[in-house]
């Protein structure tokens, strides 16, 4: 052990260290260290393990055997055993059993009795109990069991420390009741390793380091003359959990700035929606497959929405009847049923509602990031609502090849997806229209969205013009599962708090 | 989106080409379908269409009579002769406020297997539950042809007053007995609801064919192994897509060989010939294609695409087959066009005007609100929008101040939407009461109020510090703070709210309009959580808030 180690050592001590370090001794229990110390039972444990540490001493724990008194046994160090107090009701005159069963109750006399018997300090003669001349002797000493409990009043003693007369007058009283007990306890006892012993040796009370650098050591600049304490800096430290953000909130975050960046304005439309613009407006006839009761939520209250009666007229005849071009669904259009309240089922209400507002861009680039609704059974591959992210390019010359440069400009910024694939699809909304695969390196492909070219139906009974739409969708839950690494997408709604907080950055 | 089942060889055999398994995947996106799975012992492929409109292609002989014209076996439409005949189906005026219209036709001279009838039962079940509206519109049968009297009568009659053995059944049963006891009965009954006589179709001897749109007759609504010659009928409400079911029946029973002959359909006011095979055509030109492809096609070009996908072209007139009902406008056509060029063949352009991106100002605002929170170390949560009502109001010692109920809810968990934050926050704290205290969470997000006959969208702010410790200086502090830093003034007052302590809930308002209640959970709220810490907790509508902020600001 050189004397640099012991310095740096000795500097380093953190103040509840120093405090203990003069009382260093090889079988020191923490029970004695905190006596000696003053300290608390957590304050010295800490010190002694941050000593362990440091090699200083190692902590070893021992279970103790204890004796202490019981209920009884406290009642019995006032009152006497109730055999001393049965030869003193009895030395004056010998008394029916009776009355020495109500005097020390059944139990304490029935053992008084067979143990006074033992010891032939008694005699029972027509039913009364007398005391014999041993037992006048024995009643003027004190027994072993007496002597134990009055020990035991102090304080209780490990049983290991009994002397051997003390230990057999123990087991005595543990068969009685409730007179003393045992229990085991947990000691703490350090060893000292050699570096142990030199540090306490150290005088270590005069030496004054600085522990926290206070305003007045600044001021006076008393911290020139002396040394500060050195710190164990790769000492583990307590976790905390600071606020955050929802990390699917935050990569939500992440895509609307990705859309602000590629140049789209956000568009948005409300939770409760009619069946006009969730999908009348959209050119899907009321008899379409996709637009059966199981495949939306119907609302209660109120069942109807207000609409414009211009545009329903439209949107009637171009259904009914066609227009620019088309030969129309030719069916009776349902005017309560396009009133009918939902929750929203598809984003792409909100590009419908975009395509017949008045401050709608040609060109413009739009965009939308919307909750929608639909009635499937909850598992690992639905969720109660779920994200869409869907957007339109309204302009008057575009056709398929600048959609599919959009699909892939979108598989690199959102997925970073290198290799793609767009096959052909199905949408009622849309013609031409096809889906968007990207290679994932583990997966293979995945599909990451649809899209297609407005109706041209559609794009003239909301717009009353002849533009073209690009109009696409991105399933950005699935997008989101694989970025957050998750495999079932209730996740992104986890109400696990833990999870919360533990989550990795990515 | 319909599954259909089809073997490889039968594929095979249809399209005459050996075609192997992964040529026959790659092919099927001509068809819009991806192959869900391929089982080796039975030789068949299941395969997801995703195109609604196109059920000609739920059978295997549409998609090899689709395949033939891809590869270049066959071109343009192909043509079904059809043999007139003198078997007549008399449509009763009773049953023109029913279920107005049937089309019908006979096919033979090819016996049909056990496969074949699998095939068919697909594409009849198929086009009746999905383009069939669930056979609302569209119900199929299909008999052994000489089994039948002809003429045919379609009629209708009361419930009572007609009886035959049904399908699966060994006993003659009344048209009411079947809607009530035979299990096709009991799911389809409810086109008939309401209705005092129902739609029948008997032969020229009163013996019933069918109970159309139910049930067909189990003596002689069937077809067997063997039989080779059949007879198709299909009733409905729309006439258009009867034809159109016809047709591809029609198209269907022809490709395996059958001999098409007509029906003659006898309305009150006259007679058609079914099935029609009408087909229409379209105009379409190079330009009209380089405006929606961006591909400078030449006419021949056009022409030859459109014949693979089994068009016939003259000029700038394009034919559609009458198996198909999905040609609405020209740019239906041209996604053919497209598809049979091949989409890995476009290549993809950029955009070529500039936009700047642009969002919404309150989401500037909400974000900030979202920060102010984190940074005093809230933990930000995301909820589901749907909940129910035991969360919103009864946990919550309230009663509902309006909410969207769903009609159609699929479990009670999620049966309406959320119309405050504070009950969602409560419902995380109880779920995590074994996780380390201080929890102090809060979620931003939309809730939907009704208010009378209109549904309003609000953008809320609500949280909650649950600790031993929690009280009402600790979440005013948290208000506060966000409150001072958007700069406006505030006045809060003592409120009642069932949801709080009596005299320790504030109703917060700025600009005279209340924007925020704040207060300590009542004892009994945090009993219906069986949470044993008191909890603190505010609510903030944005929306409103935002607004007083701008017009502040403004002053």
């Amino acid at each position: 052990m050189s004397y640099m180690d012991i310095r740096a050592l000795i500097e380093g001590l953190h103040p509840l260290e120093r405090k203990v370090a003069p009382f260093l001794e090889k079988g020191l229990t923490l029970t004695e260290l905190t006596k000696k110390t003053g300290l608390q039972e957590v304050e010295a444990m800490r010190a002694l393990q941050w000593l362990e540490n440091k090699g200083v001493l190692s902590i070893v724990s021992l279970d103790k055997e204890i004796a202490e008194l019981d209920a009884n046994g406290k009642k019995y160090v006032m009152e006497g055993l109730p055999e001393k107090r049965l030869l003193f009701e009895i030395k004056p005159r010998p008394l029916p059993v009776e009355d020495v069963m109500k005097k020390l109750g059944k139990e304490e006399a029935g053992i008084a009795i067979g143990i006074l018997k033992q010891k032939a300090a008694i005699q029972l003669v027509g039913g009364r109990i007398g005391i014999t001349e041993h037992g006048k002797q024995i009643s003027e000493k004190s027994s072993l069991e007496e002597q134990l409990i009055k020990k035991l009043v102090h304080g209780p003693v490990a049983v290991s420390a009994l002397e051997a007369e003390e230990r057999f007058a123990f087991e005595n009283l543990l068969k009685r009741k409730q007179i003393v007990k045992k229990r085991i306890a947990k000691i703490k006892r350090i060893e000292l390793t050699e570096l142990g012993v030199q540090l306490a040796k150290q005088k270590l009370q005069n030496i004054d380091f600085i522990e926290s650098l206070t305003p007045e050591l600044l001021k006076s600049q008393g911290w020139k003359s002396k040394k500060f304490r050195t710190y164990d800096v790769a000492i583990n430290v307590p976790q905390i959990f600071a606020g955050r953000k929802q990390e699917y909130r935050k990569f939500l975050d992440e895509v609307r700035n990705k859309f602000l960046s590629l140049g789209f304005e956000e568009m948005t439309g409300p939770v409760v929606e009619s069946e006009f613009w969730n999908m009348d407006a959209l050119f899907m006839p009321q008899f379409h497959p996709a637009r059966d009761i199981h495949d939306a939520y119907y609302v209660k209250e109120p069942k109807f929405a207000r609409l414009d009666e211009k545009i329903v007229q439209r949107v009637q005849q171009a259904h009914e009847k066609g227009i620019d071009g088309s030969k129309g669904w030719g069916y009776a259009f349902d005017r309560n049923k396009t009133k009918r309240h939902i929750l929203r089922t598809q984003g792409t209400a909100c590009s419908a509602r975009k395509l017949a507002s008045k401050d709608l861009k040609v060109p413009g680039k739009y965009f939308g990031i919307t909750r929608c609704f639909r009635p499937d059974v909850i598992d690992a591959t639905h969720n109660a609502d779920f994200y869409q992210t869907e957007g339109i390019v309204a302009g008057d010359n575009l056709n398929i090849r600048h959609l599919f440069g959009l699909l892939e400009l979108f598989a690199k910024e959102f997925a970073g997806a290198a290799e793609i694939k767009i096959v052909p699809g199905y949408f009622p909304f849309t013609e031409p229209s096809c889906e968007l695969f990207a290679k994932h390196p583990q997966l293979g492909w995945i599909e990451l969205g649809g899209a297609g070219i407005f109706r041209p139906e559609l794009v003239t009974m909301l717009t009353g013009k002849n533009l073209s739409v690009l109009a696409w969708g991105l399933g950005i839950d699935r997008i989101g599962m694989f970025k957050l690494g998750l495999k079932d997408i209730r996740q992104l709604f986890s109400h696990d708090i833990n999870t919360l907080r533990t989550m990795k950055v990515v | 989106m319909p599954t259909i089942k089809f073997s490889v060889k039968d594929l095979q055999n249809l399209v005459g080409s050996k075609l192997h398994l992964e040529r026959i995947k790659q092919l099927l996106a001509y068809c819009k379908a991806e192959v869900g799975s391929y089982d080796k012992t039975s030789d068949e492929i299941s395969a997801d269409f995703a195109d609604t409109n196109l059920p000609y292609l739920w059978s295997t002989e549409g998609i090899s009579r689709l395949l033939k014209g891809v590869i270049g076996k066959e071109k343009g439409i192909p043509r079904v002769s059809i043999k007139n005949s003198n078997y007549d189906v008399i449509v009763d005026d009773s049953v023109s406020a029913i279920r107005p219209y049937i089309v019908a036709f006979a096919a033979r001279g090819k016996k049909v297997d056990n496969y074949l009838i699998k095939q068919l039962i697909q594409l009849q079940e198929k086009l009746c539950e999905s383009f069939g509206r669930r056979r609302k519109k569209v119900a199929i049968g299909i008999y052994r042809l000489n089994n039948i009297n002809f003429p045919v009568h379609y009629k209708a009659a009361s419930p009572e007053s007609v009886a035959f053995v049904p399908l699966d059944f060994k006993k003659a049963m009344t048209l009411a007995e079947i809607l009530q006891t035979h299990p096709k009965g009991k799911e389809y009954g409810w086109i008939l609801n309401g209705l005092k006589r129902y739609p029948i179709l008997m032969d020229a001897e009163n013996k019933v064919l069918s109970f159309p749109p139910i049930i067909n007759s189990a003596t002689s609504g069937k077809i067997d192994i063997g039989d080779s010659d059949l007879f198709f009928e299909a009733t409905g409400t729309d006439l258009k897509s009867l034809h159109l079911a016809a047709n591809i029946f029609a198209y269907a029973l022809h490709d395996r060989g059958f001999e098409i002959s007509s029906v003659n359909i006898q309305y009150k006011n006259g007679t058609i010939k079914t099935p029609l095979l009408k087909t229409e055509k379209i105009k379409i030109n190079e330009n009209d294609v380089e405006k929606l492809l961006g591909l400078s096609l030449k006419k021949g070009d056009i022409k030859s695409l459109l014949e693979k996908a089994r068009y016939d072209v003259q000029g700038d007139s394009v034919e559609i087959p009458s198996y198909r009902g999905d040609i609405l406008h020209r740019v239906d056509v041209i996604e053919d066009i497209g598809i049979q060029h091949g989409y890995d063949k476009i290549k993809g352009i950029s955009l070529y005007e500039y936009s700047p991106g642009r969002t919404f100002e309150i989401i500037k605002f909400v974000n900030d609100a979202r920060e102010l929170m984190i940074g005093q170390g809230y933990q930000e949560i995301m909820s589901p929008i749907l909940c129910n009502m035991d969360l919103l109001y009864s946990k919550m010692n309230l009663k509902d101040f309006g909410t969207i109920e769903i009609e159609n809810p699929m479990s009670e968990t999620f049966s309406c939407v959320r119309t405050w934050l504070i009950p969602l926050l409560m419902d995380v704290l109880s779920k995590n009461k074994h996780v380390d205290y201080p929890q102090k969470i809060f979620e931003e997000g939309i809730v939907t109020i009704k208010k009378g006959v209109a549904v309003v969208d609000y953008e809320r702010i609500a949280a909650v510090a649950a600790h031993n410790n929690a009280n009402f200086t600790e979440i005013k502090q948290a208000l506060d703070y966000l409150l001072r830093l958007f700069g406006i003034p505030y006045s809060i007052r003592e409120t009642g709210h069932d949801s709080f302590i009596l005299g320790r809930v504030g109703r917060v308002s700025v600009n005279g309009k209340d924007i925020a209640f704040i207060g300590e959970i009542s004892p009994n709220v945090l009993r219906n959580f069986n949470m044993i810490v008191p909890v603190a907790a505010f609510e903030l509508n944005l929306t409103a808030l935002y607004e007083a902020v701008k017009r502040f600001r403004k002053l």
